[in-house]
């Protein structure tokens, strides 16, 4: 697609600014009714989803140019989606989020990018990873493991941790947790070790397509070749990319399950006992990736068409992606099958969750935006009255620790696998 | 052509609100230039208005009356928005230098008074957000038309302020206590019981109340100054202390507590419906009362909210739905129709009104349209106009209206225009221009005013603004509407204020001095001499030139 596909969407934009909020039908406190972590730090109309609509529209009209305060406007944003679920409360015929990436896109390719980007994307680029890291201790994490190679040989599964569970030593043990868990399974798995790229996620977002374009490719390559039908991974970044855009951009047909799924259907049908009640109080962070944009997605080529003179629907039917078949009661299941486990809900759930701060780009671009979003998070986590803060995304999870060591808060951080683990 | 205000001006200002809350990038200006229905009244459909010269984000009182001041000593054009809706929120002229104050940051709710019942509140606090604190004490607010996304302030400081719950609640205008006012020459005024500081609860006094000053004959949509606080009259609410919606977006559900009734009351005529109104005043039942979902057109309305509220669905569906024969019958059957929530004091209480309810509807021959009275619809209806968080869903057909029409008055002067309303509108519909959901998509309040009395309904007039000849269409219905009503001796309509918006201002006064009571604008003219001599609020406070009236003959 291309900025001007998007024309009709800014030219039927309202201005109504629903995308600063979360849906008013949830909003249960003035403190936690916000949903637009972008507006809350740059709180010109400019940093919502309706206003960069806005100023793609008056990019593409010659009536602007890219300044700096542009780009800011532009990249200060998580692309957390919050927004796009709160225009599709009304709207059919939006795509505010897809919108806003094709504007980072464009601007990325006229050259207007931010230089903490691109020093990660030519990490990316050299050493097919997010953080910057020597390729060769991708699969330092599983060293004393004994796992397929799926460079050598063949299986079913493929097990992608992601960039940030494989070399973020302090979120390791989820990646070995993992593997405990589809070894109790029993199914046949692998992993690429050192060999494994990242899926291209982030680098799409930060607006690099052609790097996304040549991860996804290689990992596609790399899956076929490995005979692999289906990737588990723990990372909601991955899933939605493998989920989603790679199926839309990269024409996969491979099944995609995160670990919550699979550990979900393994408590359903009884496989997996919790037999060491941990007892405390916890609150669940749905991650932007695993709950709104982790719908199940069908991919769609078609046009647009009127009905009833100008009502807008499409030729063939464009499936709707708002949010409301995210991964929610996976998790949930999950936490309400461990003994010992009370959960208590924040405001903003599910589809209208506030956002870790860590996506986009905005954590290697906007350290002080990010951690302010996720003190956000925390804040409202602890509002919950809950000891610790549980999650299902690696990024989420690095950036509440980070949020947390800096201040004085008393609230762990858990992922949702290492309470599993530590129930078995 | 970017035009900036004078650097020495913009270096004043920003030393008052601080180098990150002014801005004069272009296309932060756009992104406040541009608003919805410009299309309809600008050059070439331009989808943006006059851009402002600068926006400034104040966060208190004091610099807005800081910025207004310097406003005033470089002559430059002061437009405060808050949430800032609709093309009269931006400025009028292009060639005016002109500064567009954002007031998000301004969004405290100051006070709540559970005991007096009302709020205190700065103008970025939405209905949402008050709403949602003041239920957990047992209270509610009147949420306006356009819905819980809109500032408070904005409408109980200055136009109607009209909702759902008005009948019951009150229009915001009346629920106005005291109120800060910064005057467009930067003075602080405080109204009411607040300026003899005595507190918010009384807008009249003791100490000035200039409630007719800053509203006006239509509201000052930014025109006179800036508001910056107000305290707002708060009413009881028997409902649970939160909400807690179910079901998946976009149709969430509220379940509908023992002391409330959800309905959507059927009538087999105009009149019948008028009755009906006269009597829900007198018997003095009803916590919301609204024709809403007629939104999407009578003809279309129950093929579509069947539908929207199937999370699987999409509108592609409606084109099947309304071709469905028991949607065709439950079409009929809500063709004149509207939705009443009853609120109980106690059970007893809220089946006496069911009681009273039901004589009402034998009485007029009115009836419940079951299928829209079942749990489904029923709880979805509760939640749409309790927190009335859909009003988006206006453009939900191509993301263009326009409400025309919507004269207020009694049930019987608006039953007598609906007839022509909806004939006009289904003639505007042939060419295919516009979306075509049969000439009734009329919606409106069940009363405008605390206990009934005044009503009225607006047609949703549904155009494509990425099409020209769909804006073409929806400004030549705006054109036959002003057309109409005149034939009929029908005061001219909403169409008429929205039109207003792109005309010079020549023809604003010729058309304001042709009312019937020109006496009011005169003495808004000098209301405006007093309050703002240096002329830096806009012509959306209407106003008219000493001697304009009598030049003009009628």
């Amino acid at each position: 697609m291309a900025l001007q596909d998007f024309r009709a969407d800014a030219m039927r934009c309202t201005r109504c600014a629903y995308c600063k909020w979360i849906p008013f039908d949830l909003i249960k406190s003035a403190r936690f009714s916000r949903g637009c972590p972008s507006m809350e730090a740059g709180k010109y109309h400019s940093y919502s989803a309706g206003g960069r609509l806005i100023t793609a529209l008056s990019l593409m009209d010659g009536r602007s140019t890219v300044t700096e305060r542009v780009k800011d406007s532009i990249f200060k944003c998580n692309l957390c989606g919050q927004c796009d679920v709160s225009c599709k409360i009304c709207r059919y015929d939006m795509e505010p989020l897809e919108a806003m990436r094709e504007l980072r896109a464009t601007i990325v390719s006229e050259g207007h990018t931010l230089p903490q980007l691109d020093q990660v994307i030519e990490g990316l680029r050299t050493q097919f990873n997010m953080l910057g890291q020597p390729a060769k201790n991708r699969g330092n994490w599983a060293a004393a493991l004994q796992i397929k190679n799926l460079t050598k040989e063949s299986a079913d599964y493929v097990f992608h941790p992601g960039c940030r569970y494989s070399f973020d030593g302090e979120l390791a043990h989820v990646t070995r947790d993992c593997v405990d868990i589809l070894q109790r399974a029993g199914i046949d798995f692998g992993i690429f070790g050192q060999n494994e790229k990242c899926c291209g996620g982030r680098a799409y977002d930060m607006g690099y397509r052609a790097n996304f374009n040549s991860m996804a490719k290689a990992n596609l390559s790399a899956w076929k070749r490995a005979g692999v039908t289906t990737v588990i991974t723990p990372c909601a970044e991955c899933y939605h990319t493998f989920s989603r855009k790679y199926t839309a951009k990269a024409g996969s047909e491979i099944k995609v399950v995160h670990m919550v799924q699979f550990i979900a259907q393994l408590v359903r049908e009884g496989k997996l006992k919790f037999t060491r009640p941990q007892k405390m109080t916890v609150t669940y962070h749905d991650p932007c990736h695993l709950g709104r944009q982790g719908e199940p997605y069908v991919a769609w080529e078609g046009e647009e068409k009127k009905i009833f003179g100008q009502a807008v629907c499409y030729d063939p039917p464009r499936p709707r992606y708002n949010g409301a078949f995210g991964v929610y009661e996976e998790p949930r299941e999950i936490l309400r099958a461990i003994p010992g486990i009370e959960l208590r809900e924040m405001e903003r759930i599910r589809e209208a969750s506030w956002c870790c701060g860590a996506g986009g780009g905005s954590r290697e671009a906007y350290p002080e935006f990010s951690r302010a979003t996720a003190d956000e998070r925390l804040e409202e986590a602890r509002s919950t009255g809950a000891a610790a803060i549980v999650t299902a995304c690696s990024w989420c999870e690095r950036n509440f620790l980070d949020s947390i060591e800096s201040s004085e808060a008393k609230l762990k951080v858990f992922d949702i696998v290492e309470l599993v683990a530590q129930a078995l | 052509m970017i035009r900036t205000i004078p650097k020495e001006a913009y270096g004043a200002i920003k030393d008052i609100v601080g180098a990150d809350n002014i801005s004069d990038d272009p296309a932060i200006l756009d992104s406040y230039a541009f608003e919805v229905m410009s299309e309809l009244v600008r050059p070439d459909h331009c989808h943006f208005m006059p851009r402002p010269w600068a926006i400034v984000l104040p966060g208190s009182t004091e610099e807005v009356a800081a910025v207004t001041r310097l406003c005033n000593k470089y002559g430059i054009k002061v437009k405060p928005i808050s949430t800032g809706w609709y093309h009269w929120a931006a400025p009028l002229k292009d060639d005016e230098p002109t500064v567009q104050f954002d007031l998000r940051r301004m969004d405290k709710i100051i006070e709540i008074d559970e005991k007096n019942m009302y709020a205190v509140v700065e103008p970025y606090v939405i209905c949402a957000q008050l709403q949602a604190e003041v239920m957990k004490r047992g209270l509610n607010v009147n949420i306006i038309g356009a819905g819980c996304s809109t500032s408070i302030v904005a409408s109980a400081c200055a136009y109607f302020g009209a909702g759902p719950s008005s009948f019951y609640m009150g229009n915001n205008s009346e629920n106005l206590l005291g109120q800060e006012w910064v005057t467009p020459a930067g003075d602080v005024i405080r109204t009411g019981s607040l300026s003899s500081n005595c507190g918010w609860f009384c807008s009249e006094g003791p100490g000035p109340s200039p409630r007719g000053i800053t509203r006006g004959t239509l509201g000052s949509r930014g025109g006179l100054g800036t508001y910056t606080r107000c305290a707002i009259k708060l009413s009881p609410w028997e409902g649970p202390p939160v909400m807690e919606p179910t079901g998946k977006a976009p149709g969430y559900r509220l379940p509908i507590p023992e002391k409330f009734r959800v309905y959507t009351i059927g009538a087999p005529s105009w009149d019948a419906y008028a009755d009906c109104f006269y009597k829900i005043y007198d018997n003095g039942i009803g916590y919301i009362f609204h024709r809403q979902f007629n939104l999407a057109g009578a003809d279309l309305a129950a093929a579509l909210w069947l539908t929207y509220i199937d999370p699987t669905k999409t509108l592609n569906d409606v084109e099947t739905a309304v071709a469905d024969p028991e949607i065709k019958r439950i079409t009929e059957e809500s063709r004149i129709s509207f939705q009443l929530i009853l609120q109980g004091s106690s059970i007893e209480n809220i089946q006496l009104q069911d009681k009273i309810l039901n004589a009402i509807m034998r009485q007029c021959g009115c009836y419940k349209v079951e299928r829209f009275c079942e749990p489904d619809m029923a709880e979805f209806t509760n939640m749409y106009l309790q927190r009335l968080g859909h009003k988006h869903c206006n453009y939900m057909w191509v993301g263009g209206y326009m409400g025309s029409w919507m004269q207020p008055g009694t049930p019987d002067f608006v039953k007598g225009y609906v007839p022509i309303a909806i004939d006009s509108f289904a003639k505007d519909q042939e060419s295919g221009k516009l979306v075509q959901c049969g000439g009734d998509a009329l919606m409106g309040c069940g009363s405008t005013i605390g206990g009934g009395g005044l009503c009225g309904l607006e047609q949703f007039v549904s155009y494509d603004p990425n099409d020209d000849s769909s804006v073409d269409a929806c400004i030549q219905h705006m054109e036959d509407a002003v057309t109409t009503t005149a034939r009929h001796g029908i005061p001219p309509g909403k169409e008429y204020i929205y039109l207003q918006v792109g005309w010079p201002e020549e023809k604003v006064w010729d058309a304001l001095a042709r009312m019937p009571q020109k006496f009011v604008l005169n003495f808004q003219r000098k209301i405006k001499e007093a309050f703002d001599p240096n002329a830096l609020g806009d012509r959306n406070y209407p106003w008219l030139p000493e001697g304009w009236g009598e030049k003009t003959t009628g």
